[in-house]
């Protein structure tokens, strides 16, 4: 049975992974068997200069979801190249890294320090994140997009993952943008912009006000939104939002994605992300499956 | 993973007064491991509602069972509460940072409770038992329903002192109105665990009478793990995560707005 699959030139075990900002527990649980058998780890999105975070509360649940404003508090680039990769790498399964930053500038700075850095199977850039004091993302732009993706693609050795946000009138056209700017791969969906309120203190439940909306409530539009893009675009899809099982990664790649990731649901059950993959191994062995391929992208229109 | 998340079996649920249950999980691996002031995380419900885990402190850890101690607030408790025998909970732990045991030269323990903050303190006057030190306990509750038989306490050798909102049991007022009762020594250590305003005030005291002590924090938690940093409350080093950096901090750490 065929389960690897490729993002350009990198290979990838098996096309089961993390959703940045949801993996990185304690390093302890790096040697777990569950941990060994990813496909690729993601870890949480790095800016060049370390950040803080948002004021708690920063997570609260909602209905079969959660809402999060962590506000991306990170070491800073330098300091995660010196200290968190090397754990990462030794983990002995290919590492994708998650930047984010507020320039093309920083964005081409930070990939020449990864480039500096070696070992890396991608680069994902985090487009999308909702939770900064900004009024549009760069992914809510099909021209800031296309100008971020190439500008990375200039200076990158490892392929480029272009991550959106879900919060667009029309996902196709950024994931295209994406793709003529030069990206390897779509990563989709970051989470959906949201809020929830204290009614008997009449104040938000998040610091920040609002945050973003992730976990088993978001998935049937992610699916949705996957379906639509992976015809419209010929490079790979990471799909992502509210897996939790099997069947909802098996939604994923039926609607087209190439690779899926577990985010919230890791917190609920870390070793989702093995059971799923056993799942999909067993499914395909059920359905007389031997290469993945016969699966990604297999809904009937 | 496989040693941190397990399924174990419930061997009985007990409501203890009007207010708390009493819930022991046979636990074998999991009650030699854990160590006072650690929690585990619990999955309450199959299925996605709640979605996250909660979190409880290990109330005692004894002949292959682990108690935890709680009081039913809202829906993940209340699934606890209406657990019964033979039920099986899947659980993560033991995880955080515990106590720091008081070095030899400590004459004098002071725990600090508010409330269902008591709950890691049984655990640690169990493991204290040996312990040369005076051992006092300092407990704040709302009413006579909100504090509990001391018996066990006093069966480990701890002195204590209970105050009550409404002055139902012991002193009426708070926990810090106790502070007096005890005769401080330079070595004396603190272990507060309980609201945020007694926290504080147990803080403020150690501070005035330069005292070490610690203290265990709570804050809404997803992965328990140190992984989602949702759980980050503010400390002189930045933002610190109350369950991998935690749930214990040294009291001149904390920060209280
Ligand atoms: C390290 C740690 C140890 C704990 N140990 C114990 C214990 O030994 N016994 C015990 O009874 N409780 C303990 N708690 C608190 C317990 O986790 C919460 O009461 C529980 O998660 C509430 O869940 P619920 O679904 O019943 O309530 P919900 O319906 O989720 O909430 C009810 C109320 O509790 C508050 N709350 C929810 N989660 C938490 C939380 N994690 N911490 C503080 N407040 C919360 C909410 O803001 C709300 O006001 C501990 C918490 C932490 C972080
Ligand atoms: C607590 C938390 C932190 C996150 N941090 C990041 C991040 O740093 N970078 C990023 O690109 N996405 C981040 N995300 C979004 C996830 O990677 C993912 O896109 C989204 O949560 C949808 O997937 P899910 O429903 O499976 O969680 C975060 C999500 C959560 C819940
Ligand atoms: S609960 Fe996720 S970091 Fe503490």
């Amino acid at each position: 049975m065929n389960i690897s699959v490729k993002i350009a030139h990198s290979v990838f075990p098996n096309p089961v992974t993390v959703a940045s900002g949801t993996f990185g527990h304690s390093e302890e649980l790096y040697a777990a068997k569950e941990v060994k058998c990813l496909g690729a780890v993601m870890p949480k999105t790095v800016t060049l200069h370390a950040q803080e975070g948002n004021p708690p509360r920063r997570i609260c649940e909602t209905p079969s979801g959660m809402i999060n404003a962590i506000g991306i508090e990170n070491p800073g680039i330098d300091r995660f190249i010196a200290d968190k990769l090397p754990k990462l790498k030794k983990i002995g399964v290919p590492v994708m890294v998650s930047i984010s930053a507020h320039s093309e500038d920083d964005f081409a700075l930070m990939a020449e320090k990864l480039n500096a850095a070696g070992g890396l199977a991608a680069i994902e850039l985090n487009l999308s994140c909702p939770n900064l004091q900004k009024k549009i993302l760069v992914a809510q732009s099909a021209e800031a997009t296309a100008a971020v993706v190439k500008r990375v693609k200039a200076v990158s050795q490892y392929p480029v993952i272009a991550k959106l946000t879900p919060n667009v009138t029309d996902i196709v056209e950024i994931a295209i943008a994406a793709e003529s700017a030069g990206a390897d791969a779509i990563s989709m969906v970051n989470t959906f912009a949201a809020m929830a309120i204290d009614v008997h203190k009449r104040r938000s439940r998040i610091g920040n006000f609002t945050g973003g909306l992730s976990g088993p409530a978001i998935r049937p539009i992610a699916v949705r939104m996957v379906c639509q893009t992976a015809p419209r675009i010929k490079i790979p899809i990471i799909g992502m939002g509210g897996i939790a099982t099997t069947n909802d990664a098996l939604e994923f790649l039926i609607a087209g994605a190439t690779m899926v990731a577990v985010g919230t649901y890791n917190f609920v059950n870390p070793k989702a992300p093995f059971e799923i993959l056993q799942g999909i191994k067993a499914y395909m062995k059920t359905h007389k499956m031997t290469d993945i391929r016969e699966l990604i992208g297999s809904i009937q229109r | 993973m496989k040693d941190i998340q397990q399924t174990y079996m419930v061997s009985s649920v007990a409501q203890v007064n009007a207010t708390y249950f009493c819930l022991t999980l046979d636990a074998p691996a999991l009650a030699k491991q854990v160590k006072p002031g650690q929690f585990i995380h619990i999955k309450v419900s199959d299925g996605f509602e709640p979605l996250f885990r909660r979190p409880f402190s290990v109330y005692r850890a004894q002949k292959g069972r682990v108690e935890i101690f709680f009081e039913p607030v809202g829906r993940g408790s209340k699934f606890l509460a209406e657990k019964k025998k033979g039920d099986t909970l899947d659980v993560l732990g033991p995880l955080g940072k515990p106590f720091t045991l008081p070095g030899k030269n400590v004459k004098q323990v002071v725990f600090i409770a508010g409330g269902i903050g008591v709950a890691p303190f049984m655990m640690f006057s169990d493991r204290l038992k040996g312990h040369k030190a005076e051992k006092i306990l300092l407990y704040g509750g709302r009413t006579k329903a909100h504090t509990f038989a001391m018996n066990e306490f006093k069966k480990n050798g701890v002195k204590t002192f209970v105050a009550t909102d409404d002055g139902s049991v012991g002193i009426q007022g708070r926990v810090s109105e106790l502070f007096p009762k005890i005769d401080i020594a330079s070595t004396t250590m603190m272990y507060a665990c309980g609201p945020k305003p007694m926290m504080k005030a147990v803080a403020e005291f150690a501070k005035e009478k330069g005292l070490r002590g610690e203290a265990s924090m709570e804050e809404i938690m997803a992965c328990g793990l140190g992984a989602c940093l949702g759980c980050s409350i503010p400390t002189t080093k930045g933002y610190r995560t109350v369950c991998h950096d935690g749930p214990v901090f040294n009291l001149e750490e904390l920060i209280f707005s």
